[in-house]
């Protein structure tokens, strides 16, 4: 910066100095600076709070009008599974966290998945579904949120389970692909749902029937300390995936909380 | 002292010490941060939720001051990364992106210390990992890099094709 010599003389020490005496004097010292700063602050404030504002446009009241998939009492909590089956009185409550576009969870779900489904089938479990959607904001598709709808479409006609189970070993090959309306159309096919009832899916879908219940499962869970997925609770305490991820270590762990 | 610099013979200088030489560093310096800026702030931009869970992941701030820092920092990234480019305004600009990156080292190494297991977002992304994935002594030499930059531009702004010098002459 150029700064005026320690000396009161006016005279400039060398034609640097002068060229820099002159710019100052001369032109009334170009642009003021704190006029242009002011402005810069002002419209760097504008920006940012115009990106905030547009950023978090349309995610208002996402429980505003949602519907609730049968079995579940109030936004944000997870879907009850195998409604039909009494459990056993000491049946500890599994809870599972997924997000429908997560390659994890479809690695997971091919492993023990049928474990899962198979003790709560035989009630030696209370399985609960959390299906999550960030990965849609991180693929930048709305993937999740669909496929999470559709599963809650089929639940209305009693196929949640079906379908799934369908959608994991269907998903894209390349993560961020997103399931297009045929594939999840062919998954409700799949898990038994046709005719009047493929129709009725339909119209659920396309309505976005359950995309703010979906929306409410994912902040519910985040805030109670879901980080990511899958993400495995036996009697609300988080499993270390490593140990349950093949079918004796779940179930031990299973057992471990039973009684 | 930078400033005395001006007033002496150029010819009696060293060569790394002069004027033209000094300001070039300082033009590369603007460019060098100010891309990482525009770069870091831009992936961010159209993710929302990922940059608001990538904050609220370090566990510093409440949730929801966290999840409003999250929103406004890819736009904030942005805009300095612009003026540091444009060369305006260098020396508050680039002690607030100094500032920024400090806080940055600061946030990833409490995290590293408490034992949480996340990706620092730094170019989108973030949250938690797995614990032989995290890459905290990268993240943190990264970030210091970057406030290298704008420690020399806060100590000496004047550089090569900077709007300051168009504006105000020096």
């Amino acid at each position: 910066m150029a700064k005026t010599p320690p000396t009161k003389g006016k005279k400039p020490a060398n034609a640097r100095q002068a060229k820099i005496e002159a710019a100052r004097s001369g032109a009334g010292a170009g642009a003021n600076k704190i006029v242009v700063a002011t402005v810069v602050v002002i419209v760097a404030i504008i920006a940012v709070v115009a990106g905030v504002i547009l950023s978090t446009r349309g995610d208002d009241a996402p429980a505003a009008g949602g519907a609730l998939p049968p079995g579940v009492s109030a936004m944000g909590e997870g879907f009850p599974a195998f409604s039909e089956v009494t459990p056993e009185p000491n049946a500890p409550t599994v809870d599972l966290y997924e997000d429908f576009q997560c390659p994890a969870c479809a690695q997971f779900e091919s492993l023990v998945g049928p474990t899962i489904t198979g003790l709560a089938a035989e009630g030696r479990i209370k399985l609960v579904y959390h299906v999550k959607n960030f990965l849609d904001d991180n693929l930048g598709n709305g993937s999740s949120t669909r496929a999470g709808t559709a599963a809650f479409c089929a639940a209305d006609t009693g196929r949640f389970q079906e379908f799934h189970d369908q959608v994991f070993p269907g998903q894209p090959a390349q993560e961020g692909q997103g399931f297009t309306d045929e594939l999840l159309t062919e998954f409700a096919t799949n898990a038994g749902i046709e005719g009047e009832a493929l129709a009725t899916w339909e119209t659920c879908l396309t309505s976005g029937r359950y995309d703010a219940y979906v929306d409410s499962v994912e902040a519910s869970s985040f805030e109670d300390g879901v980080r990511g997925t899958p993400t495995v609770r036996i009697n609300g305490e988080e499993q270390d995936l490593n140990t349950i991820v093949s079918p004796e270590g779940f179930t031990q762990a299973v057992e471990a909380a039973t009684e | 002292m930078s400033t005395s610099l001006d007033e002496r013979d150029a010819a009696a200088r060293p060569w790394y010490r002069r004027d033209v030489v000094l300001d070039t560093v300082g033009l590369l310096a603007r460019l060098f941060l100010g891309t990482v800026l525009i770069v870091a702030g831009a992936v961010k931009v159209g993710h929302p939720l990922t940059s608001q869970r990538a904050v609220q992941a370090y566990e510093i701030m409440p949730m929801t001051l966290a999840g409003y820092v999250g929103l406004a920092l890819p736009f904030v990234e942005v805009v300095l990364g612009v003026l540091l480019v444009v060369g305006l305004l260098t020396r508050p600009v680039a002690a607030v992106s100094t500032l920024l990156m400090v806080a940055f080292v600061v946030g990833i190494a409490q995290a590293w210390a408490r034992g949480l297991t996340i990706d620092c977002g730094c170019f989108g992304g973030g949250g938690q990992i797995g614990a032989d994935e995290t890459k905290y002594p990268q993240e943190i030499a990264r970030d210091a890099s970057f406030a290298a930059a704008g420690v020399w531009l806060w100590w000496r702004p004047r550089s090569l094709a900077a709007l300051d010098r168009l504006l105000f002459g020096h």
